[in-house]
């Protein structure tokens, strides 16, 4: 299982970092569809919304995942590209779903009078999956391209909204540092408001690698929602993954920690609420009426 | 994911994380110890060599004999000229003998070798491989313990037997080995550069009887075990367990050479009534090249305390099957990397973090499962390797 492991990332690498310094995007992707939801939205600006396509793209994410072991182990990376040809494309109601949350967002800035625009279909992809996957010197490579494609486009503050996203630009200022501010739009809705008791599914990067897990409790809190906790199952050294983050590396090992994951969360209330697409993508097959935060919250 | 795994990591995972949070709320200096105790670690991992050196010295004042072994290999070398032609030894579980494959080399040569933890000797009579660091057994349930005790020990045992019948069978075949063993090798939970004492912490006895009645205590452990002071030791058994979940530990045992007597006109005499010769066996095996490295240098402070195993998703699918006994789970694959160059596991690290979170080294570990993936894809590159 592992030394599959080391060869399907090698695969992955190979490939996603090609397409990566092409045209700012991991897999073939159809720029159009993601951008549709943000009609309305100013084009640009300092201070912009940045998707990184990934409530766009999280189920395709798992569509790529899935072909990865099988072209790993025809040891082929071109019958991979060529796979890619293809362009997944989520089913409309997926979308439909991603739009709404997107949508949502945005219209929480704005109610907070947050000043923003979009990139529409010029917008890139942040390269998280090079440095979840350890690929270091390909996300430095990527980061410089990334930092001064920002730049020169005048953008001075990047609103993100999803957890991969926003530590992927934490952790690229490690390396290629720039003035670029990055805050995360739980932090800028002051008058969202929602109702009843969820079990929170929390991001392992929000909560653990950014130290978000208190500051996101507390913005949750100011919504007027409340929090179903067990500390073995909600607490910050106890609260496990959703089996995501390796999937693309090894799809059953992903899935069985989703699995396990969801049995948890379900064990602590029947309304489970997530605030992040691939965790959506990895829980939602396990947990019924699965919701993420931007769902419930207006 | 066998249901008997499944089963068994639900179960010790219930048992295990209250009672960490239990003893560290009712014990809370263990915070500042734990704070001082990673500080002494990395003055050690700063100048290697030197407290290698000390320590050596040190045990050869207490009169004991320090050895220092380059690699696996070596270290059953030296045991093998230390052992010579002695037949019975008895083992205290140890992974770093582990790591070393001394047990099974013992055997090999024809040594009557027995485990005298209850847990590695279910392990060594069902063949079986370690699935977590410090409860060696965890992936078996009672019943599986029963069913193994009556296979290979004692027939009135069963799966249906209480966990005290089947403690009560295993402490009698022990207690007879005890009588007639002739070397004793433990491992080490650390080891004082100041004075040459090696310090174990344990709640059976099994240790204290292995590096007592035997006439020759061979202690066989890493170089990472070493910390400045005879304080520090004491630090480092106590946080280990703590975070192990037994606090306090039944015993603490420290050795600082032979067995001896001061009583007849104050001259030291050696031997005294406990082991005629003690050795301690240091063992690199890669761990000099990772202290040097600022990155993976972080994994040599890991303690081995096993709490990191219960909050890491990986391990709790995979077992044993993540990494490679006696080295799983998340410290586990970084010592892969360390003393055997495979950094493959890694792959399968999710970086839930949780394991970072509970460590009380704070050892960012899935920081280091990065950097060996990464260093993994350099090797793959350079090796022109897929
Ligand atoms: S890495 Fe930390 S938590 Fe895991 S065994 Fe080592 S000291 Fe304990």
């Amino acid at each position: 299982m592992a030394d599959n492991a080391s060869v399907t990332s090698a695969l992955l690498k190979r490939t996603v970092y090609r397409n990566l310094m092409k045209d700012y995007l991991p897999f073939p992707i159809d720029r159009k569809l993601c951008a549709r939801w943000a009609g309305g939205i100013p084009e640009g600006g300092s201070s912009i919304i940045y998707t990184s396509m990934m409530y766009q793209m999280a189920p395709m994410f798992k569509a790529y995942e899935s072909l990865l072991p099988r072209a790993a182990r025809l040891r082929g990376s071109e019958r991979l590209a060529s796979l890619g040809k293809f362009l997944f494309k989520p089913k409309r109601a997926e979308l439909e779903r991603a739009y709404a949350i997107l949508r949502n967002i945005a219209s929480m800035l704005s109610k907070s009078d947050v000043d923003f625009g979009y990139l529409h279909e010029k917008e890139p992809y942040s390269g998280a999956i090079l440095i979840e996957l350890g690929m270091r010197d390909e996300f430095i490579e990527y980061g410089k391209k990334l930092t001064s494609f920002f730049t020169g486009l005048g953008v001075e503050r990047v609103i993100t909204v999803d957890p991969h996203t926003t530590n992927a630009l934490a952790r690229m200022k490690e390396y290629v540092p720039s003035r670029l501010e990055v805050v995360n739009y739980l932090s800028l809705i002051d008058g969202a408001r929602g109702e009843g008791k969820f079990v929170l599914h929390d991001s392992c990067l929000y909560a653990r690698h950014l130290g978000l897990r208190d500051s996101i409790r507390q913005s949750i809190g100011r919504t007027g929602i409340s929090l179903a906790e067990d500390r073995m199952v909600t607490g910050k050294g106890t609260a496990m993954c959703c089996g995501s983050p390796v999937g693309a590396v090894s799809p059953d090992l992903g899935e069985k920690i989703a699995e396990v994951r969801a049995r948890a969360l379900l064990s602590v209330g029947g309304s489970v609420m997530v605030m992040c697409p691939m965790c959506y993508q990895a829980l939602s097959p396990h947990i019924k009426g699965l919701k993420d935060f931007a769902e419930v919250v207006r | 994911m066998s249901s008997e795994w499944e089963e068994a990591i639900e179960r010790s995972t219930r048992n295990n994380v209250p009672e960490v949070w239990r003893m560290l709320e009712e014990h809370p200096y263990l915070e500042s110890t734990r704070v001082e105790l990673r500080k002494a670690k990395l003055r050690v991992l700063d100048n290697l060599d030197e407290f290698i050196g000390k320590t050596m010295e040190a045990v050869t004042k207490s009169g004991g004999v320090a050895h220092l072994a380059r690699d696996a290999a070596e270290a059953r070398d030296i045991v093998d000229r230390i052992i010579g032609g002695r037949e019975h030894i008895i083992l205290s579980k140890s992974n770093v003998a582990y790591e070393a494959g001394i047990r099974q080399h013992l055997r090999d040569r024809g040594k009557d070798v027995w485990e005298t933890d209850f847990g590695e000797y279910l392990l060594q009579i069902a063949e079986e491989e370690p699935s977590h660091i410090i409860t060696v057994a965890l992936h078996m349930t009672k019943e599986k313990f029963g069913r193994e005790l009556h296979r290979n020990l004692d027939e009135s045992i069963n799966e249906d037997s209480t966990p005290a019948e089947m403690a009560a069978a295993v402490r009698r075949f022990l207690l007879g080995k005890y009588d007639t063993a002739e070397v004793g090798i433990t491992g080490a939970n650390a080891v004082a550069a100041d004075t040459g004492s090696v310090a174990l912490v344990e709640n059976e006895g099994n240790i204290r009887m292995t590096s007592v009645r035997p006439q020759i205590h061979i202690a066989v452990t890493g170089i990472d075990k070493i910390v400045p002071t005879l304080g520090d030791a004491f630090k480092e058994v106590m946080i280990q367990a703590a975070y192990a979940g037994s606090y306090p530990p039944t015993y603490i045992n420290v050795t600082t050479g032979p067995s001896s007597t001061g009583d007849i006109e104050s001259q030291i005499i050696r031997p005294a009534t406990g082991p005629r010769e003690f050795h301690l066996v240091l063992i690199d095996n890669g761990r000099m090249k990772a202290a040097a490295d600022r990155e993976l240098r972080e994994a040599l402070l890991c303690i081995r305390c096993g709490r990191c195993y219960f909050a890491c998703p990986t391990y709790r699918v995979m077992g044993k099957e993540w990494g490679k006994p006696p080295y799983s789970g998340p410290t586990g694959v970084m010592w892969n990397a360390i003393v055997r160059g495979d950094s493959s596991a890694a792959h399968m690290c999710t970086h839930s973090a949780g394991c970072r979170e509970v460590c009380p080294m704070d050892i960012n570990i899935p920081r280091v499962l990065e950097y060996i993936k990464y260093t993994d894809f350099k090797k793959m590159e350079e090796g022109g390797k897929k």
